[in-house]
């Protein structure tokens, strides 16, 4: 089944183990569930649903079991899914979700345990997923709960053609990033005659600008590892909100906020994403979904004119015990790259599926056979290269083998740069774990995204919006319990001390 | 109580008819009535309760799922003096000569009414405890939109929300009348435009709300010549508070316009004719007939519609929700998406409380114009 | 009359462009709504039917379902609606009814107890049959003793008070409620709560036509003999058609675009078209070409409805100047 066996992987532990997985693919994860149903839930649109249902009957065909597939809003798939679960209702066997929501499902017992599942089906390769996806992402308190089934972190894309021509090198600090973001800003970059524009976010309140805020913040706020964490000191449970650091990077995301479209304040992703591929930006900050997007010619006037970086960093970081910045060195800074410190942002976490706890066995084991199927290199390797689709790479093979990508449409250099920034993404030692405690939406969608879009209004000052975070994120704390909210954090960042 | 009804009565027929037919006959009124008492009471009861308990909780996890913990009045103690005050009452700021001038001009509105209820005719106790109670209340919520609005205070979710549903409200109902009266003239075509302007109603409201973000949009929407030729493609409507409340509030007037102009129409159209004629005759001008005839026969109809629509106006939340989310900042957040986004991130409580606050604004507002205005104008019909 | 024309013309456009807007925007590729603005189809751009194709066959399945539940369930809900409210408007406006606290007193404690059997896993169909029987025997015992009552016009309010609160607060009550009932994911869940939400609306309008009714033409006809039911049948219910019509037109309307209580209601069988409208706006942001066509078809059927019954509504001026 495994038509691309990786065997030139660079950092993958298991070789010998990978080579066994080739061979005995088609075994394990399928049995015989005819008769048996899956009802599987996520949001209405192509991203998800599409190569779900498209993959469907193909695995009905191997092993018996129907999908079927419930769509809901992509904005309330969430409280969906709960009112569900919490009242017992129980009409979904299985979900493709945000993996940030482990941080309140499994505390409440609704998701199944997957660890000896995923250990015992070699046709999932599991080690072939990237080590932040299987290792963090998919993890909750030292168990797996979901299978990722698409890698999501940020990234910088700009536009090749116009950097070139002018001379300029990608950005790899914030300060760089905004000096190229002036350079362009009022050109005209299309031909059209209209103005265009040096930078363009998702900076709409309750859209996705908490999480851009967040990829600006995190290269000052964490430079020890994933499990340093970013968002709350791992001793206290104290927020990492009021410091010179956020305050960098809110003085880097006010500047921002004016090297963009007028509208830039009410733009979200959709808004971003369609000023970028039709050539109006030279910068983008955004999810992989670019890359693809870029190439497909009935949205995008931009084909091969687009390169992609890792977030740009800062070469001055957050110590934690004074609040000041500091210069990086060796020992602040491990993992440093020519003295820049990178922190790319895995924000969201990529749309992974789970199963329900309290689904009949039979339905259970049909649901995690097709979730792995869903996620084995012969299916994943090509979903993740169709524009259409949300899924962006997030295993090891997906970088190695170039040839679905050039198959969709990307040339080779395309394909390299894109893949490469992806790669060192992903490989960065200090990539940042999106948030995932009990009620992460309070903190991050509420509190976070209600402060940030009050700070770019001019309602806050920069002091206020750090001193409202804290308050609010403490007090949500406290209401909750400071302990228990502290054991979750450190769990999630499999923080064991 | 019931003045109107009781009034206008059809009496009980003579008994022709056989005892179960005259029995049936008389509980009319239980038959009528009661199935759609019975069906709003156990429908909405259990919600209500419900929802008024759970505005006193906390939700939490733990195993085997949500849990609720009492916090007896603490989610409302954080709106009025809590952590999020401002968010939701607004930044207010100590009295400026110009908003004490205005405060003092308004007060004493309310305090000549007062007194020229107290020297009327019918005047009760009750009726006068009744309007102390409304002009205190008034007077508050007239305290925060001045102090927050006309300051450089700024407003709360309340406030904005009660900017809503005062412009919104007024101006639909000035555009309906006007357009009412524009198509029950015998002009040809009058038809096709009676039913164009009953297009708006019909999109859903999630719908009008993306269609006005597009239309709103300054640099691909339809708009973008106008903005263009102004030279205004560096600044954006959406940077500007007042600027996207206007943009939520257009919205809002478009669509909502044709629930007014129906009601009116079909009001002004079954008015007995020979009235108009008879001042015609008179040499009354037009203004003078619309005036003296029309508008007062049309104001049952006018304050049952009305009312309608403050109530639902009260929970405007589609517009904002699509067209800013709430911003720039808290800027356009009405009250009830202020319950839809809190009680996204599952603080049901804390939504529930906003939804309480808002329910009882609503109930104040409509108590006090059910009694001082709409119960006198079905009276004089 | 010039300035007649010319305002009702400014308005028209007001409201046509809009939609113009629309139908242009379902026409166009993605690049072309990104790019634009662009206005008049084949001089500004190449229209392409390709939202609606996408619209119609690849997502076929996912738009038809939808589509016939929203027809069912707003038809179906609007009618039973307008026949309970307008029963009881018509009571409100000409009987003198008074619903005794203790009658109100004896329907809480007999839902409560019937709430409280299913809630303890009894089959419902039972305890409401048993909460039923519960209730008229309070209503006949202690329900008498009670004398205090609520006017025809408290009846009236307390009905428009129900929708004050916003949706947001009620809807997972309203959720559990049908769980309960084993009802989630049909129309009869979706009917029922148009029904009991809509019902002041139909409530509050109808009071005021079945007001210009005539009250001779009743007179006349009670004492010929005629019931109750028949002067509400044949005389005043014909008279009242142009307030019908256009108290149709918008309970049609509020059920047919209800997002909220349709979204928690229905999973994979009852979705109704407004939730298909919202999700077009996910991960990728709004798909503002294939959310066109949606509103579009969505408002299709409405329309049609409303220029078939527009001419009933202004039947309103002949029976006005019948009545005289």
């Amino acid at each position: 089944m495994s038509r691309y066996p990786a065997r030139t992987l660079v950092i993958a532990v298991g070789v010998g183990l990978l080579a066994a997985a080739c061979n005995a693919s088609n075994s394990t994860s399928t049995g015989n569930f005819s008769g048996t149903t899956i009802r599987i839930v996520t949001f209405t649109g192509p991203q998800i649903a599409e190569p779900l249902q498209r993959r469907g009957p193909d695995f009905e065909k191997a092993t018996g079991a129907k999908v079927q597939v419930i769509t809901v809003p992509f904005s309330d798939l969430y409280q969906k899914i709960l009112t569900d679960f919490s009242t017992k209702t129980n009409s979904y066997d299985a979900m493709v979700f945000d993996p940030q929501w482990m941080g309140d499902y499994v505390p409440s017992g609704y998701l199944e345990d997957l660890t000896n599942r995923v250990q015992n089906d070699t046709a999932l390769q599991w080690n072939d997923i990237a080590p932040f996806f299987r290792d963090f992402s998919a993890t909750f308190k030292g168990k797996v709960y979901t299978v990722p089934l698409d890698g999501d972190f940020q990234m910088v894309y700009y536009r090749t053609d116009l950097l070139q021509k002018d001379g300029l090198q990608p950005p790899a600090t914030w300060d760089d990033y905004i000096s190229i973001a002036k350079h362009f800003q009022g050109k005209d970059l299309n031909g059209d005659g209209k103005a265009d524009f040096g930078s363009c976010w998702a900076m709409k309140r309750s859209a996705q600008s908490y999480w851009m805020f967040i990829s600006v913040a995190a290269a000052f706020l964490q430079s020890q590892g994933t499990k340093q964490g970013s968002f709350f000191d791992t001793s206290n449970m104290q927020p990492l909100m009021n410091n010179a650091g956020t305050a960098a990077a809110l003085d880097i995301y006010k500047q921002l906020s004016k090297l963009g479209p007028p509208d830039q304040l009410n733009n979200d992703v959709g808004d971003s994403r369609g000023l970028f591929v039709t050539g109006r930006c030279a910068l983008s900050l955004d999810w992989g979904d670019i890359g693809p997007l870029a190439v497909d010619k009935s949205q995008s006037k931009v084909a091969d004119q687009v390169g992609a970086v890792i977030l740009p960093g800062s070469k001055k970081v957050l110590d934690r015990a004074s609040g000041q910045l500091v210069d990086c060195n060796s020992t602040i800074c491990p993992y440093a790259v020519n003295g820049v410190n990178h922190s790319p942002f895995a924000a969201f976490g990529g749309w992974s599926g789970a199963i329900n706890k309290a689904a009949p066995a039979k339905t259970k084991d049909a649901a995690f056979a097709f979730l792995s199927y869903m996620s084995q290199p012969a299916q994943s390797s090509v979903d993740v290269t169709i524009g259409k689709t949300g899924f962006n790479p997030y295993r090891t093979s997906h970088f190695t083998n170039l040839g679905p990508w050039t198959a969709s449409g990307m040339s080779e250099k395309a394909a390299k740069d894109y893949l490469g920034a992806i790669q060192a993404s992903l490989q960065s030692p200090n990539m940042v774990l999106d948030m995932r405690i009990p009620q992460t939406a309070f903190y991050q969608q509420t509190a976070l995204d209600t402060a940030l879009a009050q700070f770019l209004a001019g309602e806050l000052s920069a002091n206020q919006t750090m001193a409202q975070i804290t308050n609010q994120w403490n007090s949500k704390t406290d209401e909750l319990g400071r302990q228990s909210q502290l054991d979750a954090y450190k769990s999630s960042l499999s923080v064991t001390k | 109580m019931s003045g109107e009804a009781s009034a206008r009565q059809v009496p009980v027929a003579a008994s022709r008819r056989s005892p179960l037919v005259a029995r049936l006959d008389r509980s009319a009124g239980a038959v009528f009535i009661l199935p759609a008492v019975l069906v709003i009471l156990a429908f909405s009861i259990f919600p209500l309760l419900a929802s008024l308990y759970v505005s006193m909780t906390r939700l939490s996890f733990s195993e085997g799922g949500i849990h609720l913990t009492y916090v007896g009045f603490g989610n409302y103690a954080k709106l009025l003096v809590g952590i999020d005050r401002t968010h939701f009452l607004g930044v207010t700021v100590p009295l400026t000569p110009l908003t004490a001038v205005v405060l003092l001009v308004i007060y004493g509105g309310f305090a000549f009414l007062l007194v020229r209820y107290l020297r009327g005719p019918g005047r009760t106790v009750a009726g006068f405890v009744g309007r102390l109670v409304t002009a205190v209340i008034a007077g508050a919520l007239v305290w925060l939109v001045v102090d927050t609005v006309m300051t450089s205070g700024r407003p709360g979710t309340i406030v904005v929300t009660l900017i809503y549903v005062g412009v919104d409200v007024s101006a639909q109902y000035l555009l309906a009348l006007g357009l009412a009266l524009l198509v029950v003239q015998r002009l040809p075509g009058r038809r096709f435009f009676r039913v164009v302007f009953l297009l708006p109603m019909m999109i859903t409201p999630v719908g009008v709300a993306y269609l006005f973000r597009m239309l709103t949009d300054t640099s691909k929407g339809p708009l973008y010549p106008l903005w263009a030729h102004f030279g205004l493609t560096d600044v954006s409507w959406v940077t500007n508070p007042w600027g996207a409340r206007l943009a939520v509030m257009i919205g809002d007037v478009w669509q909502w316009t044709p629930f007014i102009f129906i009601v009116l129409l079909a009001s002004i159209e079954s008015l007995p004719i020979e009235l108009n004629e008879a001042a015609v005759v008179d040499g009354a001008n037009r203004w003078q007939m619309f005036w003296a005839i029309t508008f007062p026969q049309i104001l049952p109809a006018t304050s049952t519609v009305v009312l309608i629509r403050l109530i639902e106006a009260f929970k405007i939340v589609d517009l904002p929700n699509v067209l800013t989310n709430g911003g720039p900042g808290t800027a356009t957040e009405s009250l009830t998406l202020h319950a839809y986004t809190i009680w996204r991130a599952l603080d049901i409580g804390g939504s529930a409380a906003v939804a309480y606050m808002l329910l009882i604004v609503v109930t104040f507002v409509g108590i006090s114009y059910v009694n001082l205005f709409r119960r006198r104008v079905t009276a004089m019909a | 009359m010039v300035v007649s024309y010319a305002l009702l013309v400014a308005w028209a456009l007001v409201v046509l462009f809009p939609l113009y807007w629309l139908a242009t925007t379902s026409l166009k590729t993605p690049l072309d709504v990104n790019g634009g603005p662009f206005y008049i189809p084949f001089r500004d751009f190449q229209p392409t039917l390709e939202s609606w194709r996408y619209i119609f066959v690849d997502l076929a399945d996912d738009t038809f379902r939808p589509y016939l539940n929203t027809v069912v369930v707003g038809l179906t809900s609007t009618a039973i609606t307008l026949l309970l409210g307008s029963m009881a408007a018509y009571g409100l406006v000409r009987m003198k009814y008074r619903v005794h606290i203790g009658a109100i007193a004896s329907f809480v404690l007999a839902l409560a107890g019937a709430v409280a059997v299913v809630a303890a896993g009894g089959p419902w169909q039972l305890a409401l049959l048993g909460g039923f029987a519960f209730f008229l025997l309070l209503l006949q015992t202690v329900g008498r003793r009670f004398k205090r009552a609520l006017g025809n016009d408290d009846i009236a309010f307390w009905m428009i008070s129900q929708r004050m609160l916003p949706p947001v607060a009620v809807v997972i009550p309203i959720y559990i409620f049908f769980q309960q009932l084993a009802l989630l994911d049909t129309w009869a869940a979706l009917i029922i709560a148009y029904v009991a939400s809509h019902l002041p609306i139909v409530v509050w309008l109808m009071r005021d036509y079945f007001q210009s009714v005539p009250l001779e033409l009743e007179e006349s006809a009670a004492i010929d003999g005629a019931s109750r039911y028949r002067i509400f049948r044949s005389i005043v219910l014909p008279l009242a058609v142009p307030g019908l019509v256009a108290t149709f037109l918008f309970v049609l309307v509020f059920a047919w675009n209800e997002y909220l209580i349709a979204l928690f209601l229905t999973s994979a069988n009852a979705q109704t078209l407004p939730l298909t409208v919202a999700a077009q706006n996910a991960t990728r942001g709004p798909q503002w070409w294939y959310m066109s066509v949606l509103i579009l078809i969505m408002i299709g059927p409405v329309i049609a409805m409303a220029i078939a019954l527009e001419r009933f509504i202004a039947r309103g001026l002949l029976v006005g100047a019948v009545k005289g």
